[in-house]
């Protein structure tokens, strides 16, 4: 294999793992903080993505035409939108079910997911089909050798680089940070410090929601497409790629989402014949390291008091 | 007189940390056959972990816990259960959507046959120990509560805290163990329930000639009362021990308790 | 002595319940307009209202618990009524056959998760091995149809042991992600191998049992002929009767109540002695033999069978039936399973939305009633035992 292909299937690996780890962060914050597995997750991604090609495209109807406006208000549309539909989850689902056990609430967020998933299908104007992403971000290459190095993949991962590392200073510089940690902690206590708990816990969601819609621009913008079904797998990815980083440690999540990509692009290199039989392997090997590390490489958070 | 009595649980050196934390320090700590052994401490000296440490829920990070005469350091906790040890929860811990026969049964488990054919083709045979258990479990509910024992085959969340107490209890009891460790067995009740409870523990200990029991309790009342002899620990580590009036005498033990310098 | 009026007593609420209902079943599965059926809905949802109000659905329980035995045989001749009803609809015995296969899946499904706590949402996956399964062995092979059955379930039980034996030890969310991982994988591993078919499916030779050919009509006497489908109805009540014996006795054993502890409180079993991941596995295993054998008898039925019937979105179906119709308890499951799988078939215009609705019920019910619309009732190993 050449430099070029080999550069070219790094950056893919790089571009994937940054959104994969977008996703798995989301849902190690959902997890850390209220022992929630949020399975909507993916399918907000998803939601956020149509959320922005819907902005571009009431935009394009104004006549706006500047890209870093379309850009800035792509992203702030989706950001903010699911930000708004995170809490609306956490408040109305998520919260209330508080008490019961807690594969209730595994449960009914992969029901919502399913919502999000078929009012998509169903309700936006051809839903049903894959729907092309504009390509909003500049699409110029460098040439290097046998290797094409796009500005745009280039931009997004460093983009993706600042939110990660936005959200690890709000994590562990800000006010808010600390009232998340402490509430991930040991919610008791949290609440007899003054923490406004069901405050805490939608911010929390918001912010995961946030990164999903983030992901999801990004995954547009990337493949120049978005479809309906793209949340499931993603969501499925991410939710993995939290587990085998450790549930409820944010490192964990970004490192468990690039070895997920790793795996995946070892697998299409080595198994060519088929796209399917990279997923397979990658979820192989993924399951093997659950069994090896069940509480995740880095260390899952221990909730259970006996 | 027969000679010196059995040591039944044997806690040697015992540590355990989480993390920073120090849970368990060089915990030296026996127990000797039929005694009523009382551990007790300030909130988070160490007892409820010590439970868990013998019971094979976490495992030791240094020393040896023996029973009868056996390592069962780091065994897992269904080995320990097996070898005679049961116990109680600090949060009562029975399933709550199961009815009171239900819930003892869990605790009956080494003793019921759970093979696959026994259960689903040997009905005749499976009928029978159904009926013999259920004896059995009826008449041990009786020792605390008759009313209860009519009431078998009812959820447990529909009972106060006093009945699910004594049904726990029940649980532990059913398997015929040769150790039982109640944690905190009178947590939320009153004076009149608490008494009550001790009442039928002592009545229990009696009728099951070989039962050793330790307790932790923050009632010093009952420690006074069912305790032959008493541990105290303090951020744990093994402060004193002794009779409950020698141990109540002691400066370390007030000085823990109460902070007096 | 004898006591016939009491016994009779509790037995009537029960018997008209069910004749209700079963002619209900037959005016809906009978009425082809969609007016008509919206009426017959809504009336339906009137009188089920106005029953529990004046205490009937009451008494129904009550005779369903107390004389079982007796309430099983009154089911089992009312679908057989129901089946002699529609002799000769093709359409329609299909679907009751469809709804009593997908019902020994969700008791499958049932065991999983309603008893052991495992979550499974690749239970059209499994179900769908079974289907495979079957349609590799009866081009390929000469076993026996029965045998073919019996292999469907134990591919499936096999399988999903492989799938679950790594992450036993872990915590219920792990199960979750990895048999979604499975459904989805499962889809597209079927669609990229040709030897399974590829895209366009599979075809899947009838059902022959001791020389019997299901896929050929049953005449009886010189007028009367009935529809080939009859032979699947009556093979997959045989099969139901089973599976739903089965698990009810599994329910009522010490096995049934070990997976019920292992669900609740899984520190507190192990330290009564539980070996949880074995009662884990067991129930992982029962539930998809009961899943593959059901799609061993389904594709024989179908005669064939492609990717797309087994997708997420079908295994959330199944998991929204053990969900709305009470967690663990099989009464309500084949409550459920009828009204999911007959109602989009009836309502055309449920059909699109038939993912959307069921998800939206679901949330619902985890809302608002988590039991489901007949919660599980207390354990009961002998029903009328009485202690001396």
């Amino acid at each position: 294999m050449d430099a070029g292909l080999l550069s070219q299937y790094v950056m893919n690996g790089l571009m994937l793992g940054m959104m994969y780890a977008l996703v798995a962060v989301g849902f190690t914050l959902f997890f850390g903080v209220l022992d929630v597995i949020n399975f909507s997750h993916g399918d907000v991604l998803m939601v956020g993505a149509f959320t922005g090609l819907a902005t571009y495209i009431g935009l394009s109807e104004l006549g706006v035409a500047w890209p870093v406006l379309q850009v800035g208000a792509v992203v702030l549309a989706a950001t903010v939108c699911m930000a708004l539909l995170g809490a609306l989850i956490a408040r109305y689902l998520v919260l209330p079910l508080k008490s019961a056990p807690a594969l209730n609430t595994l449960l009914i967020t992969l029901m919502l997911g399913t919502v999000l998933r078929e009012s998509i299908r169903l309700f936006y104007p051809e839903g049903a089909n894959p729907k092309p992403f504009p390509a909003l971000l500049p699409t110029d290459a460098y040439r290097i050798g046998n290797f094409n190095l796009r500005v745009d993949n280039l931009l997004m991962l460093l983009a993706g680089l600042l939110v990660i590392v936005g959200v690890h200073l709000v994590i562990n510089r800000t006010k808010l940070g600390l009232a998340i940690r402490a509430v991930a902690q040991d919610e008791e206590t949290a609440k007899t410090m003054g923490i406004n708990f069901t405050l805490i816990v939608l911010v929390t969601f918001a912010i995961g929601s946030a990164l999903a819609a983030f992901a999801g621009i990004m995954n547009g913008l990337y493949y120049n497409e978005i479809n309906f079904g793209t949340g499931l797998l993603l969501g499925v990815i991410g939710f993995s790629s939290a587990i085998i980083g450790g549930l409820g440690n944010i490192y964990g999540a970004i490192l468990g989402g690039f070895i997920f990509a790793t795996l995946q692009t070892l697998g299409a290199v080595a198994l060519p014949f088929a796209s399917a039989y990279k997923d397979v392997f990658a979820f192989g090997v993924v399951i093997l390291i659950m069994a090896w590390r069940p509480t995740g490489l880095i260390g899952e958070k221990v909730s259970e008091r006996v | 007189m027969t000679g010196p009595a059995q040591s039944v649980l044997k806690a040697e050196r015992l540590a355990k940390h989480f993390g920073g934390l120090v849970a368990l320090e060089d915990l030296e700590l026996e127990v000797r056959e039929n005694e009523i052994l009382g551990l007790i401490g300030p909130n988070g000296s160490g007892k409820t972990t010590f439970f868990n440490v013998v019971t094979g829920i976490y495992g030791a990070d240094q020393g040896r816990v023996t029973f009868h005469g056996n390592d069962i350091t780091n065994a897992s906790a269904q080995a320990v259960y097996r070898a005679g040890i049961a116990r109680t929860f600090q949060r009562s811990r029975l399933m709550l959507e199961l009815s009171i026969f239900d819930n003892i049964m869990v605790g009956n488990h080494k003793r019921l046959n759970q093979a696959l054919w026994f259960n689903l083709i040997g009905r005749g045979a499976f009928r029978r120990q159904f009926e013999e258990s259920f004896e059995q479990a009826r008449a041990l509910v009786q020792t605390f509560d008759p009313p209860l024992a009519d009431r078998m085959f009812e959820a447990v969340a529909g009972f106060p805290m006093i009945d699910r107490r004594r049904i726990e209890i029940c649980r532990a009891l059913i398997s015929h163990p040769k150790l039982l460790l109640l944690d905190e067995p009178s947590a939320g009740m009153t004076h009149e329930e608490t008494t009550e409870l001790m009442d039928d523990i002592l009545e229990v200990r009696n009728r099951f000639q070989d039962l050793t029991i330790i307790i932790i309790e923050h009632e010093m009342g009952v420690i006074e009362r069912i305790t032959s002899r008493c541990v105290v620990l303090n951020f744990g580590r093994k402060i004193c021990e002794g009779s409950y009036k020698e141990v109540a005498e002691d400066r370390l033990v007030q000085e823990a308790y109460l902070g007096i310098g | 002595m004898e006591q016939p009026s009491p016994a009779r007593a509790t037995l009537l609420p029960g018997i008209l319940g069910v004749a209700a209902a079963t002619v209900y079943l037959i005016l809906i599965l009978s009425v082809e307009s969609q007016t008509g059926i919206a009426l017959l809905l809504a009336g339906g949802a009137v009188v089920i209202l106005a029953a529990a109000k004046l205490g009937a659905l009451e008494s129904m329980r009550r005779s369903f618990l107390v004389s079982e035995r007796r309430m099983d045989l009154v089911v089992v001749a009312a679908l057989l009524l129901l089946t002699a009803f529609f002799y000769e609809d093709h359409f329609i015995l299909l679907m009751v056959a469809t709804v009593m296969t997908y019902m020994v899946a969700a008791l499958g499904l049932t065991v999983q998760f309603g008893y052991a706590g495992v979550l499974n949402f690749a239970g059209a996956a499994f179900f769908g091995i079974g289907c495979y399964t079957a349609a590799v062995l009866t081009k390929n092979t000469a076993l026996p149809h029965l045998l073919v059955l019996l292999a469907g379930g134990l591919m499936a039980a096999l399988i999903g042991a492989l799938l679950l034996l790594p992450v036993l030890r872990t915590r219920g969310h792990y199960s979750a992600v990895i048999t979604i991982a499975f459904t989805l994988l499962f889809k597209t591993f079927l669609e990229v191998n040709d030897v399974l078919g590829g895209p366009q499916g599979l075809r899947v030779d009838g059902m022959r049992l001791f020389g019997w050919e299901f896929n050929s009509n049953i005449e009886l006497g010189e007028d009367l002929e009935l529809s080939f489908f009859v032979n699947y109805v009556l093979g997959a009540l045989v099969l139901l009767a089973f599976a739903f014996a089965f698990v009810r006795r599994l329910e009522r054993s010490w096995a049934g109540l070990n997976m019920d502890a292992v669900r609740l409180d899984e520190t507190a079993a192990a330290c009564f002695g539980y070996n949880v991941a074995r009662w884990k596995i067991t129930a992982f295993m029962i539930g998809n033999f009961l899943a593959g054998t059901a799609g061993a008898l389904y594709a024989m039925m179908l005669g064939f069978i492609a990717p797309t019937n087994f997708t997420f979105g079908d295994s959330l179906i199944l998991v929204s039936i053990v969900l709305l119709g009470g967690i663990g308890n099989p009464w309500g499951l084949a409550v459920a399973t009828t009204i999911v799988i007959v109602l989009p078939e009836k309502l055309q215009i449920i059909q699109e939305y038939r993912f959307l609705l069921y998800a939206t019920l679901v949330i619902l019910i985890l809302l608002f009633r988590p039991l489901g619309l007949l919660p599980r009732p207390l354990r009961s190993y002998f029903p009328g035992w009485q202690s001396r």
